[in-house]
């Protein structure tokens, strides 16, 4: 869909303008095209980590029973949760045994989660839900060896567990950033920890090694609110400052099945998902809201909320003149919803604002009207693209009537003169 | 008879429109009528048809009601007739451009070539609109100042074309009902608007900024060749009805 965002993040796109693999969408993950090599070599994979990160049988087979049985979440209720994740990451129903290994897999994963520029709500997102979901859960039990919000150690020892974990787990541990990387002044408008080190230092050395790196919320992909104009700290998204293929997870905050699943994809092929060309999962972040929207049916018959509370409203019409941002946002919150997988925006009852979208602080706004009542950027003119075209067309039309009321007098002249003129002529024949 | 043949000069008739260019020109009227209002349509849904009681108590909110929202789609139809004028411009174009070069009767780069005296000629005629005097000599090529203004409002239509492709691209999911290529090719020929103009709301914006221009550009034409009927009593604005115009040896300030 969108080139907007240049980002270095894609040397995994597969959508480098050709017709025979662009918008292709392959549910084997270009793994292979026979799907029992596929299967052979995702099992020995899930094989070769299991063996790597559980102790013995009997670890490896506790180790998700007791994380969700302390949720009071049943092995069936897991079951569901995996067939659900199968599905959103559009797999075939038999990696759905694979994806269920992946997720206690993933617990087990060395994990880095970086806080940059941001206000921590994809911390808060997936950390402080009432009744997590599986996908909460797994995430509040990964073997996070660094986290600034839940880790106990602090000072120099945080620092050192980070450094720690980089070195001994290079180029396989997790690495998770939120936030946006102010880059101006050298990084110094952000410092993080003990030494005083800049968010963009930490981050550049982190993602160097790292075995996949995930920009999570739309300030670590695209900048968001931090990199919103004026942008004093001239913030910019993970992508910017590291020349390693950046995933971007955004939306504000990112929805926490779309990091797990993401996650999920990771541990079964060992590499980064299929990405649109602004970075993101393409099973995540493929179709447009507009397009999945319930209320899109109320779109089309002209049926609209004209202001809030209003007969529209509590039918469910559609919010497009309420500024709803739908036909410009691509994510999956009408399919894998927020909130405990219960609501997303147009559900309750207010328009989408564009969140996963990049510099959507800056184009999606007014957030509660209709796109067309958004200030056009044209040095010194501060309308909409209606009220300055107006303005124009009222300047043109002034300039053409000016130009017939001219146009008429100075005829009128001339012909009165040519008019003096024969009227002297005749009077000369007459004389003669 | 002598004498008004001494007052007009001598009036001989000029070819200028064939039949297949008047059919063009009236369909690209039309289709960009259309498309102006079913344009404002999408932008701002001015109607509500279909709409609930409380809703219909006022007339300012709505004129028509359809009962149920599945017999209204009125958003549908709008979309469908802006999406048909906009194949039927997008053709247009297309068809212009090729005629602009390989016209057997009037190409439109004739009134380019010499670029420097063209350049010259569209700048006395500018200036002839303002004095009224010293009217350039037209014929049966288009004149140079009208040839630069239709070239630039064609120009408009084109980045019209490759904004509304662009929405038009969005809705796209993988791939088209005629194969991959057609995707691929509206982005291919559309991204760098997103890049532009900031994003898919920027380039919504420029679509309804480029409608005020067109607009504008419509006035502007019609003024001007009635103008033209007018002063120059040749007949300008018959080109598009019957093809031809006249021509005069003689202009009125001599």
């Amino acid at each position: 869909m969108a080139s907007e965002h240049h980002s270095d993040s894609n040397d995994s796109n597969p959508n480098g303008n050709n017709p025979d693999t662009d918008f292709k969408w392959d549910p084997l993950r270009f793994i292979s095209k026979k799907p029992d090599e596929v299967l052979k070599k995702v099992d020995d994979r899930l094989d070769a980590l299991e063996k790597e990160y559980f102790s013995d049988k009997k670890d490896k087979e506790e180790n998700l029973p007791n994380i969700l049985g302390i949720y009071g979440v049943s092995r069936r209720d897991f079951l569901k949760w995996t067939a659900f994740l199968t599905s959103a990451l559009m797999l075939p129903y038999i990696f759905k045994p694979r994806v269920a290994r992946a997720a206690n897999i993933l617990t087990r994963t060395p994990f880095i989660w970086l806080d940059m520029a941001d206000c921590m709500g994809n911390t808060e997102g997936f950390l402080r839900t009432a009744h997590p979901t599986p996908a909460e859960i797994i995430l509040n039990y990964v073997s996070v060896n660094y986290m600034e919000s839940i880790m106990a150690p602090a000072g120099y020892q945080a620092e050192a567990r980070r450094t720690e974990t980089v070195k001994k787990y290079k180029g396989k541990y997790i690495l998770v950033v939120e936030g946006a990387i102010p880059t101006g002044m050298d990084g110094k408008f952000l410092t993080i920890g003990a030494k005083g080190d800049t968010g963009l230092k930490i981050a550049k050395e982190t993602a160097k090694h790292a075995g996949v790196i995930i920009a999570v919320g739309n300030c670590a992909a695209y900048g968001g609110i931090p990199a919103a104009n004026p942008n004093p700290t001239s913030a910019v998204g993970l992508s910017s400052v590291t020349d390693r293929s950046v995933i971007n997870i955004p939306a504000c905050p990112a929805n926490p099945v779309n990091l797990v699943g993401t996650l999920v994809e990771y541990i079964l092929i060992g590499k980064a998902p299929q990405l649109d060309s602004i970075g993101r999962p393409l099973w995540a972040y493929s179709g447009r809201l507009h397009d999945n929207c319930y209320r899109r049916g109320h779109f089309e018959a002209g049926e609209y909320v004209r202001e809030w509370g209003d007969e529209g409203a509590k039918k469910q019409y559609c919010l497009y003149m309420m500024g709803c941002k739908g036909p410009f946002t691509w994510n999956n919150c009408t399919i894998a919803e927020y909130n405990q997988d219960i609501s997303f925006p147009m559900r309750a009852g207010h328009g989408c604002i564009g969140c996963s979208q990049p510099a959507f602080w800056d184009r999606m706004t007014p957030f509660e009207k209709p796109n067309a009542d958004a200030k056009i950027i044209i040095p010194g003119v501060e309308a909409t693209a209606d009220e300055f075209g107006v303005g124009l067309f009222a300047a043109a039309g002034a300039g053409i009537a000016a130009h017939a009321i001219y146009t008429g007098i100075k005829k009128k002249k001339e012909h009165k003169k040519s008019k003096n003129e024969d009227s002297e002529k005749n009077d000369d024949n007459k004389k003669e | 008879m002598q004498n008004k043949n001494s007052k007009y000069g001598e009036i001989q008739l000029v070819h200028r429109m064939t039949v297949i260019k008047r059919i063009i020109h009236w369909s690209f009227f039309a289709a960009i009528i259309n498309n102006i209002i079913t344009g404002f349509y999408i932008a701002y849904p001015f109607l509500i048809f279909g709409k609930t009681p409380t809703q219909a108590d006022s007339l300012s909110t709505g004129i028509l009601n359809s009962g149920e929202t599945y017999q209204a789609f009125i958003m549908t139809w709008m979309r469908e007739f802006h999406f048909i004028g906009a194949v039927i411009i997008d053709v247009i174009f297309f068809v212009w451009l090729y005629l602009a070069f390989f016209s057997w009767k009037e190409p439109l780069y004739k009134s380019f070539i010499p670029f420097g005296d063209k350049l010259e000629e569209a700048w006395r005629m500018l200036k002839h609109y303002f004095t009224l005097k010293d009217k350039p000599k037209t014929d049966r090529y288009q004149d140079p100042l009208n040839a630069i203004i239709f070239t630039l409002f064609h120009l408009l239509i084109l980045l019209q074309m490759l904004t509304g492709f662009q929405m038009y691209v969005a809705s796209f999911t993988g791939t088209s009902a005629v194969g991959a290529w057609w995707p691929w090719l509206l982005h291919f020929s559309t991204d760098w608007t997103l890049v532009v103009f900031g994003g898919l709301t920027g380039v919504t914006l420029v679509h309804l900024f480029i409608m005020w221009l067109i607009m504008i550009f419509i006035v502007y034409h019609i003024y001007i060749e009635v103008w033209r009927s007018i002063m120059w009593k040749e007949g300008d604005i018959l080109i598009p009805f019957g093809g031809y115009k006249y021509m005069r040896n003689k202009s009125e300030s001599e």
